[in-house]
């Protein structure tokens, strides 16, 4: 691809403004994008998953499939189980190593990756998702499909912040109502 | 009256005073004061008119059941009518005006409907503006709709403000193992046990204060204080100001959060209210319970509120509210109030209904100094603007005979007290009438509610806190369910019986029994008499409980003088269904943030900031936003939309089609799965090719169409239109999880991944060869018609390209990763633009499709067949497919179905709309032969074209003139039937 990849334009582009917004007495909302994601699907069947598997231990060192509503992270990329037969790989998987039985998507473009911490983060979420984000019932490492006023999109927890994997077409429209509930908390973008 | 603040006493902060603003006077109060303490304080009397007969109003009560004190709240954008003064938290530079008055509520007017009130009764409107003959001469409602009008003009209370909504709000989630309504001596009490068990508890509170009737005694404020360092030092999640107004399935409570309404100055970034949704394993009601007036006559006018709400002023704000008072009750519950008011400097008469008082409360009573009158109550205030005097009765062989009279400046009520059952009964608990307690109990229920404290009918503050101790019983090993062990307590109702007092009636003068709606005695009685007897034609007869207080005073008395009417129990009338909300909620909040640019989230493609950049206007279609024409130098949407027609049929022009939908199909039988949906086959399509398809619903209606493109032996790309996306995932979703689960096919949406445009023009490959890496790969033998490739930009950007075309020229769809969309067309433009081409948007592209007789949505609306479509062609007869059996049955298939047809204006000149029926031009009636789905100006024939279908389709109509009749837009054009290939039938452009 060369240097295609210099010309990436996040769905946010010029709305992404860094600083600090809304209460100004308190920091406790931090927004970040992941700029130029990589993201790539591997779909499969009950009797696949160990094709699956070795896929994911030849290219990434990961040797099982984490549990539907879960994910693996490891230094070199994270593997979400994002339904019962799909997973999502943050790594670039070579996409001729998809197989009938095991077909490799490429979705690198297809959603934008806003990453939210800070004190307040989970409050922030709820205003939006109607999913318990208690620690003990979604910890680090879970993720979930929920709706985001009328919209589907997937939530990820790492040690980093929530990640949500918004729709590419909806990101900006859905950007807009987190930084106007955010602003309570008082709001950096970084 | 004289109400004065005490000089110490209350839970209010004396070193900070408010000032406020009521009916233009500036006035103070003190923080910790609502609207309401801060008014009686000041001595102000008359607060509100009444709904119907304008009668002054002035506090009733110190809380949500509040119906005298109903004001309007802020000034211009911020102005809010309907406002219980009661529960309004005072702040610095509130300012209040009374309302449904004019000039204003001390002189009013409006009151001169007391005078007509013989005439204004239950039933007034229904009765003399609906169908009186011979007025209506027998057509039902046509009177009624002429008077409705003025009706309405003339109903409601204060006048919300005209201009938009300042203020934000949002909405928001909650989960909790229990959630516990009210934080008074029970909820406080079950809160504090609960938080021992490591439960995640949340302790929701509609005051601003926690402490519910512990902040109504002088003597527990010790106690609260020590209970409250308890709860703040553990993890109870704390809710003040939060209103739960329903109960809904599985543990879901509705609650309203008022951020910001005791703020003098509105934070930007804070919401004025928060609409909340909480899911909780367990719910506990702690929700109190209300002190009931009774109906004698004038038991309206200001100076009369409930027993209780005389004490929370007392010993919540600091202040007496009057120095004569007379108390009028059939319980307990008054004695203590009559005792500290007498404590605070009032002189104090008792009157209690019951005959026997037991010796120990009489001497109690009488020895400190309060004069007490046994079997006796008020029968009628006199005012009339503040009560003066009141008159008294003695029930005597069940008959109330005047005793005599006393003069006061407050009376104050107790007629028995109501649990809060409301959120219970959400759920259909069913209320059960208590006849010891005179009161409606919380009735049995599956789900994990619970009810304690007054809720339940337990009177007793020591009681109360015990039931709430005790709720930890009710919780087993696995916290959510209820223990079959498990008892709240014993000792409830009262020490010494109540007894019935639900009317008192002597005088023929006005007794109210729900204050705020002006429902009388006399109204329940000639509901009675014209059959409205059934509680629920009851209520919507008179009106009584539809008030913004909901009945919450006023429905017992209502059902139980109903009850005397039948000669029946009050467990025979039984109660009117409990709906949310149980106190009002802002429409705002309902809304939360999903108002203007956000109603409905906005989608954009890729391009979106591009398109703008190059002066398009934009359009929505269904949740994107697309460019709807590009004009330039000045030109409106028709010279442009005809500009880019003509640009694109004779050049070359660029459409953004990002918002195709797109969906990957991939797995080892995903030719099979391809081949059942689509009517036409699919398992021979060669790698690197496309085919158009069409699928049908079950019934045989066609349900979408679109592209489909081969990129191996197992993945498929296939395109849909931009409406039926969503469902057509969806669709695909179905057959494979419930009818065909072994076929191995794995779909996923791909319209975000892709951006597209569409390159369509005699030049589109020149375009195209600019643009690309290796323009061998473009040439007509490399990518024919229907073919497709997979290539890279000159700039290394990978795309996919498709030789197909929805304008009818020659034509390519080009899609590549949706980041690099903004690349694309600055490549694209810039290839165009060199050769004289255009950007076309939304209405050249629609302009284009119908002179080519393409369908879109339009055509497709649900009741169209392959044959009605012109697609016949498309049903393989060599397979199966979905909707391949029902498409057969008689009525799809019988002749002289509407069928699809180009429709051209008989006189060139002329226009027709879209939605238009054509008709017969014999027969302008009825539903016609057909109908216009879509028009436009056409720059091919230099006329306005439709399309649309037709009975028995275009050869039934050859050499037949019809009419495109529009009945609503009054227009009528002849018009002629032609095919719907208008434009280039053979297809040659296409194929280039």
């Amino acid at each position: 691809m060369g240097n295609a990849d210099n010309n990436r334009m996040s769905a946010l582009g010029r709305y992404y403004v860094k600083g600090h917004y809304g209460n100004k007495e308190s920091n406790n909302i931090i927004f970040e994008e992941i700029e130029s994601l990589v993201l790539f699907q591997v779909a499969f069947w009950p009797d696949t998953v160990s094709k699956v598997e070795k896929i994911l231990n030849s290219e990434l060192g990961i040797k099982k499939i984490p549990k539907p509503g879960s994910s693996i992270i490891n230094s070199s990329a994270s593997v979400i189980r994002v339904e019962p037969l799909k997973i999502w790989v943050t790594a670039k998987l070579e996409e001729d190593t998809s197989k009938a039985d095991t077909p490799i998507l490429d979705l690198s473009h297809s959603r934008t990756n806003l990453i939210i911490h800070g004190n307040d983060a989970t409050k922030l979420l709820n205003r939006f998702l109607p999913i318990d984000l208690r620690e003990n019932s979604f910890g680090i490492g879970a993720v979930a499909s929920t709706m985001f006023h009328h919209v589907g999109i997937t939530l990820w927890r790492t040690e980093r912040g929530y990640h949500l994997f918004l729709p590419r077409g909806f990101s900006l429209s859905l950007f807009e109502l987190l930084k106007k509930g955010a602003k309570q908390f008082g709001l950096q973008i970084k | 009256m004289t109400a004065k603040r005490l000089r110490s006493g209350g839970k209010i902060d004396r070193d900070k005073i408010l000032n406020f603003t009521w009916d233009g006077q500036e006035l103070e109060g003190y923080s910790g004061d609502t609207l309401a303490s801060a008014l009686v304080a000041n001595n102000r009397r008359i607060i509100g008119r009444s709904f119907k007969y304008h009668r002054p109003r002035g506090i009733t009560s110190s809380g949500v059941e509040e119906s005298g004190a109903i004001v309007t709240v802020g000034k211009g954008a911020r102005k809010e009518v309907n406002v219980r003064a009661t529960t309004q938290e005072l702040y610095h530079g509130l300012t209040a005006t009374g309302q449904n008055a004019w000039p204003n509520v001390r002189f009013d007017f409006g009151s001169i409907s007391n005078y007509f009130s013989k005439f204004l009764g239950a039933g007034f409107y229904y009765k003399t503006f609906m169908g009186i003959p011979p007025f209506e001469w027998g057509r039902g409602t046509k009177i009624w709709m002429f008077y409705e009008k003025y009706i309405r003009k003339a109903a409601g209370m204060g006048a919300a403000s005209r201009e938009p909504d300042p203020d934000n709000y949002e909405h928001a989630h909650g989960f909790c193992d229990v959630a516990i309504i009210g934080s008074g001596p029970a909820g406080l009490a079950a809160a504090l046990e609960l938080s021992k068990t490591n439960q995640d508890v949340m302790l929701i509170e509609q005051d601003f204060e926690l402490g519910g009737d512990y902040l109504n005694y002088d003597s527990k404020s010790e106690d609260l204080a020590r209970i409250l360092l308890k709860i703040n030092k553990s993890n109870i999640r704390i809710m003040k100001r939060t209103t739960a107004f329903g109960a809904y399935d599985h543990g879901t409570l509705g609650l309203l959060e008022r951020v910001g309404d005791h703020l003098s100055t509105p934070l930007n970034y804070l919401p004025r209210h928060r609409f909340w949704t909480i899911r909780a394993k367990r719910i506990i009601l702690a929700t109190g319970a209300i002190e009931r007036h009774f109906a004698f006559s004038n038991n309206d006018i200001p100076g009369i509120m409930t027993a209780s709400s005389a004490r929370t002023y007392l010993n919540r704000y600091g202040i007496l509210s009057g120095e004569h008072i007379v108390i009028s009750t059939n319980n307990d519950s008054a004695y203590i109030v009559s005792q500290e008011l007498k404590k605070a400097g009032a002189n104090v008469t008792l009157l209690d209904a019951r005959a026997s008082i037991p010796n120990h409360l009489k001497k109690k009573i009488t020895g400190e100094g309060i004069e007490l009158i046994s079997s006796a109550a008020v029968s009628e205030a006199v005012g009339p603007s503040w009560v003066s005097k009141i008159k008294f009765a003695k029930l005597i062989d069940d008959k109330w005979i005047n005793q005599g009279e006393k003069s006061c400046d407050l009376l104050l009520i107790s007629g028995g007290w109501s649990p809060v059952i409301n959120l219970i009964s959400h759920r259909g608990s069913k209320a059960i009438w208590d006849e010891r307690d005179c009161c409606f109990l919380p009735g049995h229920s599956e789900e994990a509610i619970d009810l304690i404290g007054s809720a339940r009918g337990i009177w007793r503050i020591d009681d109360c806190v015990k039931s709430g101790i005790n709720i930890k019983h009710a919780l087993d090993k696995n916290k959510i369910a209820l223990s079959k062990s498990y008892k709240v307590t014993e000792n409830k109702g009262w020490e010494n019986p109540i007894i019935p007092l639900y009317e008192v009636d002597i005088s023929n003068k006005k007794s109210f029994v729900d204050l705020q709606h002006d429902v009388t005695t006399q109204d329940i009685r000639v509901a009675h008499q014209e059959g409205f007897v059934s509680v629920e034609h009851l209520k919507r007869y008179t009106t009584l409980g539809m008030a913004t207080d909901q009945g919450k005073t006023g429905n017992v008395i209502g059902i139980a003088l109903m009850a005397k009417a039948l000669n029946a129990t009050v467990t025979n009338v039984g109660t009117t269904t409990f709906r949310p909300p149980y106190t009002p909620i802002s429409l705002g909040a309902l809304a939360g943030r999903n108002t203007n640019d956000h109603f409905r989230p906005l989608r954009r493609t890729p391009m979106d900031d591009w398109n703008l950049a190059n002066s398009a206007v934009m359009t929505h279609a269904g949740l994107w936003r697309r460019p709807w024409y590009f004009p330039v130098n000045g030109e409106n949407i028709s010279q442009s939309y005809i500009r880019e027609a003509r640009t694109t049929r004779n050049k070359v022009g660029l459409c953004d089609v990002t918002s195709l939908g797109k969906i990957a199909i991939q797995g080892p039988d995903a030719t099979e799965f391809l081949n059942r949906v689509y009517t036409n086959p699919f398992a021979k399509l060669p790698i690197n090719k496309a085919r158009y398809g069409i699928m049908l619903r079950d019934d045989g209606i066609v349900l979408d169409d679109g592209t489909t493109w081969r990129l191996s032996e197992t993945d498929y790309f296939m395109t849909t239109t931009t409406a039926n996306a969503a469902r057509v995932v969806s669709w695909l979703e179905e057959l494979l999880q419930v009818r065909w689960n072994t076929l191995k096919v794995h779909i996923t949406s791909v319209t975000d991944q892709w951006a597209g445009c569409a390159i369509a023009g005699p030049l589109s490959r020149k375009v195209l060869e600019k643009c690309v890496k290796d323009s061998d790969c473009v040439s007509n033998e490399n990518l024919p018609f229907m073919g497709i490739t997979s290539t890279f930009l000159f700039n290394d950007i990978p795309c996919r390209i498709a030789r197909i075309s929805f304008s009818g020229e020659m034509a390519s769809e080009i899609y590549v990763p949706s980041d690099y969309g903004h690349v694309l067309m600055e490549i694209l433009w810039e290839a165009a633009e060199s050769l004289g081409g255009c950007l076309y948007g939304l209405e050249a592209l629609g302009a284009m499709r119908i002179e080519k007789g393409h369908v879109t949505g339009a055509e497709l609306d649900g009741r169209v067949t392959l044959e009605d479509a012109g697609l016949v062609k498309m049903a393989s007869t060599k397979k199966d497919f979905i909707g391949s059996a029902l498409r057969k049955r008689p009525e799809m298939i019988k002749a002289g179905r509407p069928q699809l047809v180009g429709i051209f204006p008989e006189d060139i000149n002329a226009t027709f709309n879209a939605g238009s029926i054509i008709c017969d031009e014999s027969n302008l009636n009825g539903h016609g032969e057909g109908w216009v789905t879509a028009v436009t100006y056409s720059p091919v024939f230099n006329h306005w074209i439709g399309i649309g279908f037709i009975s028995g389709g275009y050869q039934n109509w050859q050499n037949k003139v019809a009419v495109a009749a529009d009945p609503i837009r009054d227009k009528e054009t002849r018009v002629k039937i032609v095919s719907p290939y208008m434009y280039d039938p053979e297809g040659k452009r296409h194929y280039g």
